[in-house]
């Protein structure tokens, strides 16, 4: 049975390598690496500044995060093939025919997926801080702890998110009632003992005080998550039809004053349907953020003046612009190789709803400012948040056409998505520390961000549209 | 006689891959036109080329009088396609797709018509279900007709039968040739002989990327001779060699 999850990795490896060859995919996780041996000589320098042990609660809140950010299994239920490669018919989809369950073939897929991006992102990053740690003074023994607890991080944000899913999916009253009991239970201790909750997350408990037993909790906790994910999941039976209401004709009326309405109309009803709209906001969007903003305020102390708010703005403008990535997932190009659309009018339209969504990231921003007493900032926050968002689409659009999820994988891509939105971070977020007034200045993003569309447009349009 | 389809030494590689080697093809008006070969032999490479859904490594094409290379999606607005695979949106009803259709290609009055098409093939119960839902033999269905909805000059279809019961196929052929009757051309690839022998006033054959013969069908019924043996023993032929 080991034998249907070597070759799901395998050809998980070919989709990746055969859409920008082995070489770049290969070197993507070595370019992880090479960051973080290169960011951690950095550590001493920000020690002089942040304590030692709030450095170690962002980067575990940071790995939290990225668990969080791919942990959303649920989801995708038995769409999964259809919706990450449009027609192509993968193992997690040709493997019905096989005398196997459907939960057993998902909890391969969702194995895979885990071992992948533990190898691709978790352990390049904690084995640059490994190699780096002799340079810096810290013992070989806890940069090895660091990174166990690192990916016990990530692991709880992966688990804990694919569990919440599953729920939401079989029901979302259930959801609530669990989410409510948390944060009751959270509220609950931290008024009782006084105790601050994040010092209770089991990777920090074994970073301060290694134990066996916390350790073997631990893993327990998370196979318990995994293992109730998967009995939740619950498969549509084959051959099941949805129905629905024409909905298409009153909606692209709704959208008559867009670009594009007949295919905005289509996404938007494509987002909806999937069940993406909710489940990403929620699983993808703002739970990472929501912990993102939690481990944030703890540097609050060594912050300027309403610093908190434009780190938290300038971060969701950059979780804010993978929400390109929730519109470009659902479909290739082929459904329109045979209708007279170009790539270029795709990627405005897909760009067009990604404009719609950015209500979302939008409003999150205004509550935090509403939330932490900053409402005097709120305007230059949301304006500096939605800016660096949308150029972050635009560059995403031009490195990545309609394949953001694909390509991303591509080092190239990934060296120049990331030199490019790090340049404009520090630059604005340094503006914003300096005066909240001055994040207005982030308009100026608005240039670039049509030229990289403009690009993207012209690009796109000459490269033969693939087939994922 | 009017030409809709021309090709002057049409190739395609991929890499190192030679999909499509120096084909030239006139395709003349109210022509049913087949383009025959085995699996892997570059007929939907052509059909992609034609439609301006890949580009072209050498030659030309015109369709319609227009330049694929230089107008790709004029091609598509002129032309009903129905692709190897049937892949409509799958988030969309049947109705909402053909709705969709509708709006990029602007047909008016689409309610009758799709409601039209929805009897005609026999799928008014399948309206309001999820593309990704429908059956290959249904989604093929809204195939067809998304292709054929705004009556285009000329169709491109790749495997036209495939997926279809007998009955639908009875159905189908005996459209296909009414369609052309009307003064409209048809385009298909097909690797089903008896199929294009039977509906096909014109054929083209191909293996290995190379145009090994074009004609009428009639020119082989003229010498009593049947079109799946004489493609067998040219492509036969072609192998050997």
């Amino acid at each position: 049975m080991f034998e249907l999850f070597t070759n799901m990795v395998k050809e998980e490896w070919r989709v990746h390598s055969t859409m920008f060859g082995s070489l770049s995919f290969a070197l993507f996780p070595v370019m992880i690496f090479a960051i973080a041996f290169m960011g951690s000589f950095l550590i001493p320098l920000i020690q002089s500044t942040l304590p030692a042990g709030n450095l170690t609660l962002i980067v575990h809140g940071t790995y939290l995060m990225l668990g969080i950010m791919v942990g959303g299994f649920g989801l995708l239920g038995n769409e999964v093939m259809n919706r990450r490669f449009g027609q192509a018919s993968l193992l997690a989809y040709s493997s019905r025919s096989l005398p196997l369950s459907e939960k057993f073939i998902f909890a391969n897929f969702v194995i895979k997926d885990t071992v992948y991006y533990f190898f691709l992102w978790v352990l390049p990053f904690g084995l640059g801080y490994v190699l780096a740690s002799p340079y810096i003074g810290v013992p070989p023994g806890d940069a090895l702890l660091l990174l166990l607890t690192l990916t016990l991080s990530f692991l709880f944000g992966l688990c804990g998110v694919f569990f919440l899913s599953a729920v939401y999916i079989r029901s979302r009253p259930a959801l609530l009632l669990i989410l409510v009991a948390l944060c009751a239970g959270v509220a609950g201790l931290v008024l009782m003992t006084g105790v601050n909750p994040v010092l209770l997350f089991p990777p920090l408990l074994l970073t301060s005080a290694f134990s066996w037993a916390n350790f073997l909790i631990s893993c327990g906790v998370l196979a318990l998550l995994f293992g109730i994910a998967i009995l939740l999941f619950n498969p549509e039976p084959v051959g099941s039809e949805k129905r629905f209401k024409d909905s298409f004709a009153p909606l692209m009326r709704r959208f008559s004053f867009l670009p594009n309405p007949p295919l905005a109309t289509k996404d938007s009803l494509d987002l909806y349907r999937s069940g993406s709209l909710v489940g990403q906001t929620i699983f993808s969007f703002l739970l990472p953020l929501a912990v993102i903003w939690f481990f944030l305020s703890l540097l609050g102390p060594f912050l300027p003046p309403h610093g908190l708010l434009f780190l938290v703005a300038v971060t969701t403008g950059v979780i804010g612009s993978t929400m390109y990535t929730w519109v470009t997932m659902f479909d290739s190009f082929g459904p329109y190789g045979c209708l007279p659309v170009a790539v270029s009018t795709l990627i405005a339209s897909k760009l067009t709803t990604f404009a719609i969504l950015q209500v979302i990231p939008a409003a999150f921003i205004a509550v935090v400012a509403l939330l932490s007493g900053e409402a005097a900032c709120l305007f230059p926050a949301v304006v500096l948040g939605i800016c660096i968002s949308f150029y972050a689409a635009g560059i995403m659009a031009w490195l990545c056409g309609l394949s953001p999820n694909v390509l991303v994988y591509d080092v190239k891509v990934l060296f120049v998505f990331l030199i490019l939105v790090g340049i404009v971070l520090a630059i604005f977020t340094a503006i914003a520390f300096a005066n909240p007034y001055f994040a207005f200045s982030a308009v100026i993003l608005v240039i670039p961000t049509w030229l990289m569309i403009r690009r993207a447009k012209v690009r796109w349009d000459s490269v033969d549209p693939g087939g994922f | 006689m009017e030409v809709v389809l021309e090709t002057k030494d049409l190739t395609k590689n991929y890499g190192e891959v030679i999909a499509v080697s120096k084909v030239s093809l006139r395709v003349e008006k109210s022509a049913l036109f087949g383009l025959l070969g085995p699996n892997g032999s570059g007929k939907t490479t052509m059909i992609k080329m034609l439609t301006g859904q890949t580009s072209l490594t050498g030659g030309s094409a015109t369709v319609l009088g227009i330049d694929v290379t230089r107008d790709p999606i004029g091609v598509r607005r002129q032309v009903g396609i129905i692709p190897e695979q049937e892949t409509p949106p799958s988030f969309l009803t049947a109705i909402e797709y053909l709705k969709f259709v509708a709006a990029v290609r602007n047909i008016p009055d689409i309610e009758t018509k799709a409601d039209w098409w929805f009897d005609f093939l026999d799928f008014a119960d399948k309206k309001n279900v999820l593309c990704k839902d429908l059956s290959r033999g249904t989604r093929q269905k809204l195939m067809f007709t998304q292709a054929f909805i705004h009556e285009p000059a000329l169709a491109l279809i790749d495997e036209p039968l495939i997926n279809f019961d007998p009955i639908m196929q009875d159905v189908v052929k005996d459209y296909l040739s009414g369609y052309v009757r009307k003064g409209r051309t048809i385009f298909i690839s097909t690797h089903i002989l008896e199929v294009a022998e039977e509906i096909c006033s014109g054929f083209a054959i191909l293996h290995k990327g190379k145009l090994l013969h074009t004609g009428p069908v009639a020119e082989l019924t003229g010498r009593n001779e049947h079109l799946p043996s004489f493609f067998l023993s040219l492509v036969r032929k072609d192998r050997n060699v």
